[in-house]
């Protein structure tokens, strides 16, 4: 009995999710309301910038006696370069505009104003639960697709596909003006002059099956989220997620490029709303041991990306390339034969 | 609970970061013997989020093996009236590490002792502010630097006793200070372990902003460190904040009649008990290498020194590494030419599935390489704390080891024995006579931790085979050129044939000496090295056989690898290939 590791590639599924907010704040939708993507369902303030100016040093007195120099009070606005404290010729100036915050032990605190944040639904869906001061669960059906690896934020727009096969590159040319603002579909990698033009037409997000490690530097700073569905290197988009996102070329999406290998997980994702009456049966629930017949992707080279079909669960370890001896799978990977892979190198795909 | 009499079998488990083993103990003929292991994928994250499905999916595995059931229906432990386990012991390192900000006067005095405090967890170092020159930060930026960290605990060293007073209350006041700026319920706790004349004014100073413990000056002279008080300050925090927060944690708690125990604490227990088996002359090392962690546990002259690297593992270290040092520091282990971009790629990849293992050699070769530098930077913590004693003739060199004890994935799985020895020898780089044992089946802090509850189920289970002997490997200690003979071996078997060696200075010997077998080692030194005998001393000793044989590593402490990529390589290889790997 093996309990594989799982990812999403699932056509029409309950989708949920919490959004919840840094720091408290306030919910600004109610139960049961229909959101958009691009609404705003919360919003709070977050701590503004602060400096702390040594007084006591400065004017060289006791940490204890500032007070009595203090040309502002708590409280104060202060503009930059305002003096704040003084005795005789000796100043302190405020190195930045705020509000004087704090004296204390011969420092005094300054702080700007608070920043605010909002908070988007992110998808198309019902809030379902409210969290007070701190946050939604908006779900609705649709697609989602879980990728590798994901860089940039969360972003909204029409899925557009601009390879004619998962093993084709993207390329600079293929992202004309009629991408502006959609969510373009590659197949086995991108290379930076498609970075450079999806910023130039202000491309909402990029999915890719591989990404160049080169890459990972400058994609880290592009704002905009780009999903690598099955892992770092040239690696082509697998049949079923490039067949997915297929189907749905012209629909929106929702897509997020966080990512968090561990204590929580979070994968980059593409969700897609699609109304439903009913979900179909017969999907492969979540947290089932491994069993015959499974759909399933390699994650480590040389199978890494290609989705098969588990035809046996071998009892008995196998030596593999490396000579190890491992516990595994003979998977269909619709070559000429099929291939046997170690069961931690396996994900199911629901 | 169940009474220490009336225990049966047992169940053993360790959920770590990625995967989760449990071992089932049985009393075989009146004795307790390994009887089989599970291992599966842990069960903190969706769709899970409950550590003990991790438990019960692993126990399955067992009862494929031998069809007892350990749990109902309903998932709770069945007892030992009804078929189950008598008992179930856990150890843990799923947990984040916790998040410690070190503030200090110096950086090699107070701060490397607060370090090494610190290291006694599974805790990652966020940010450093010292006083002095290196990293000397001002005020404001130190209070950024704390907010930016936003760590779980921070913790100020800082003063020898009746020392310094002034700088060490500056730092306390710019902590309670950042601490006030952080929003209440995520502020950080605040552990003093400086100058102990200053507590109260340390209490005063930091009243009502931040909550604060106190525990023994971790650096009271300049020669003098004292960790344990920190050490169990820091591990009682990990616990209550972090272990304690692991989804599924209430049900293990009432299924364990042991607290649950930190995996390296554990591992750490086993090590030392090690010690009190075998020659206190020397000292027991225990090298644990995850996911997520690495861990170098010591014990010298009865003193235990745990240290763990909660940044470095085999899936989530490598990046870490990179930032650090760069690709060369790993490309020196490998014994093919790898460009930057392939090792990054593939340590990403890793990071994205940590369970997955090399199908390709060249994966192989990165991932031990990994592995080495893992275990060479955690020993470069833990290794200035030790107190060795007599056990450390060589100031500069690795004490006599006895015994060290292999664990981790990577390490036990290894394709071939001799790989797993090569990477101990290349990087703990033992000296003299020493014993590699492999951790096989994952067991090592598992037992730490059910020695608290039945000791006679530790011991019987080690000396039933628990642990697998790897090597015996003999590294001779001394100066010659290459090619000169330092040491000549006879291997005496039982069946009366001998095998006799001359070793040259800066190779390494593999002689066969199967595991069950033993047979009469007998070391003669070239004057001036020591074989762990002594200077230029001889001498017999009765040797047990290993996975790997008897290793002669004789190429000289400290080890040193070639500085062209291309001759390296070749000397990488040549290494691999004398050990068998």
């Amino acid at each position: 009995m093996y309990y594989p590791f799982e990812a999403q590639v699932t056509p029409l599924v309950n989708v949920r999710r919490e959004r919840i907010l840094p720091v408290p704040g306030d919910v600004l939708v109610k139960l049961n309301e229909r959101v958009e993507p691009t609404q705003v369902v919360a919003h709070a303030n977050l701590p503004g910038d602060f400096r702390v100016l040594s007084v006591a040093p400065e004017l060289s007195v006791s940490p204890t006696k500032i007070k009595r120099y203090m040309q502002v009070k708590v409280g104060d606005n202060v503009r930059r370069g305002q003096v704040i404290a003084k005795k005789r010729n000796r100043i302190v100036k405020s190195s930045m505009a705020g509000v004087l915050a704090s004296i204390g032990s011969g420092r005094v605190l300054v702080e700007t104003p608070p920043t605010p944040f909002e908070l988007r639904a992110y998808i198309n869906g019902v809030v379902t639960n409210v969290l007070q001061n701190r946050g939604v669960v908006i779900e609705t059906t649709g697609a989602v697709i879980q990728g590798a690896w994901g860089t940039g934020g969360e972003s909204f727009g029409v899925l557009k596909r601009l390879v004619k096969s998962p093993d084709k590159s993207l390329r600079a040319r293929d992202i004309d003006p009629s991408c502006h603002g959609t969510i373009v579909i590659g197949g086995s990698e991108v290379n930076e002059a498609v970075l450079e033009r999806a910023q130039e037409l202000q491309i909402r997000g990029i999915v890719t099956g591989g990404l160049a490690p080169e890459l990972i530097p400058l994609v880290k700073r592009s704002p905009i989220p780009i999903i690598a569905t099955e892992g770092i290197g040239t690696i082509p988009m697998s049949d079923p997620v490039f067949q997915l996102l297929t189907t749905n070329d012209g629909r929106e999406a929702s897509i997020s490029g966080q990512v968090r290998p561990r204590w929580g997980v979070v994968r980059p994702e593409i969700v897609i709303t699609l109304p439903a009456e009913s979900l179909p049966s017969g999907q492969v629930q979540p947290g089932t041991p491994l069993t015959t017949g499974a759909r399933v992707r390699v994650v480590r080279a040389p199978y890494l990306g290609q989705v098969g079909t588990v035809m046996s669960l071998v009892d008995h370890p196998r030596h593999i390339e490396t000579d190890a001896r491992v516990r595994g799978a003979v998977i269909d990977l619709e070559q000429e034969e099929p291939v046997f892979v170690p069961l931690v190198n396996l994900e199911v795909l629901r | 609970m169940a009474q220490e009499s009336s225990i049966g079998s047992i169940l053993l488990a360790d959920c770590g970061t990625v995967m989760t083993k449990v071992v089932l103990l049985d009393r075989v003929r009146g004795h307790y013997r390994f009887v089989a292991r599970g291992e599966t994928p842990t069960t903190t994250e969706y769709p899970w989020s409950d550590v003990t499905a991790g438990i019960r999916h692993a126990s399955e595995q067992i009862t494929e093996v031998t069809g007892r059931t350990f749990f109902d229906t309903a998932g709770d432990l069945l007892s030992s009236e009804h078929g189950g386990a008598g008992v179930l012991a856990a150890t843990t390192s799923a947990s984040p590490p916790l998040e410690i900000v070190i503030g200090g006067l110096v950086r090699d005095l107070s701060v490397a002792s607060a370090e090494r405090a610190a290291a006694g967890t599974y805790s990652q170092v966020k940010a450093i502010i010292a006083s002095d020159g290196r990293g000397g930060l001002t005020e404001e930026e130190r209070v950024h630097t704390i907010i930016k960290a936003s760590p779980d605990v921070i913790c100020i060293a800082g003063g020898l006793e009746n020392g310094a007073e002034r700088p060490v209350l500056e730092l306390v006041e710019t902590t309670a200070l950042a601490c006030s700026l952080i929003e209440e319920r995520a502020r950080p706790r605040l552990l003093y372990v400086g100058n102990s004349q200053l507590r109260q004014r340390v209490v005063d100073s930091v009243k009502g902003q931040v909550e604060l413990r106190v525990a023994d000056n971790v650096r009271p002279t300049l020669t003098e460190e004292n960790l344990f008080n920190a050490q169990a300050e820091l591990d009682e925090f990990y616990r209550q904040n972090k272990m304690a927060q692991l989804p599924g944690m209430d049900a293990l708690e009432m299924w364990s009649p042991t607290s649950l125990t930190p995996t390296a604490r554990a591992f750490s227990r086993m090590v030392q008990y090690l010690w009190h088996l075998g020659d206190s002359t020397k000292g027991v090392l225990g090298v644990d290498v995850g996911a997520a962690n690495t861990t170098i546990a010591a014990t010298f002259d009865g003193q235990s020194f745990l240290t763990v690297r909660g940044d470095l593992g085999i899936a989530f270290g490598g990046r870490q590494l990179l930032q650090e040092h760069d690709t060369q520091a790993l490309a020196r282990w490998i014994p093919e030419p790898m460009t930057e971009d392939e090792v990054l790629g593939t340590l990403l990849n890793k990071e994205i599935h940590p369970a997955s293992i090399p199908q390709e050699p060249r994966e192989l070769w990165l991932e031990q390489a990994l592995a080495r530098e893992a275990i060479y930077r955690t020993l470069e913590v833990a290794q200035p704390g030790w107190e060795p004693g007599a056990a450390h003739p060589y100031p500069h060199l690795m004490p006599f080891c006895d015994t060290i004890i292999v664990s981790g994935g990577v390490l036990v799985n290894a394709p071939r024995p001799g790989q797993t020895a090569l990477m101990i020898l290349d990087t703990l780089q033992p000296i003299g006579i020493s014993t590699l044992v492999l951790d096989k089946y994952g067991l090592a802090s598992a037992l730490g931790s059910v020695a608290a509850v039945k000791p006679l189920a530790a011991v019987e289970t080690l000396d039933s085979g628990g642990f697998v002997n790897l090597a015996t490997v003999v590294s001779p200690v001394g100066r010659a050129r290459p090619g000169d003979t330092v040491l000549r071996v006879k291997l005496t078997y039982d069946d009366g044939s001998a095998f006799s060696v001359e070793v040259q200075y800066g190779n390494i010997e593999v002689l066969p000496v199967l595991p069950g077998q033993q047979a009469d080692l007998e070391l003669r030194p070239a004057r001036r090295f020591d074989a762990g005998l002594g200077p230029g001393r001889g001498g017999k000793r009765r040797i047990s056989g290993g996975l790997a044989g008897l290793i002669i590593d004789a190429r000289g402490r400290p080890l040193r690898l070639a500085n062209e990529p291309e001759e390296r390589q070749v000397q990488t290889r040549q290494w691999l290939w004398d050990v068998g790997g």
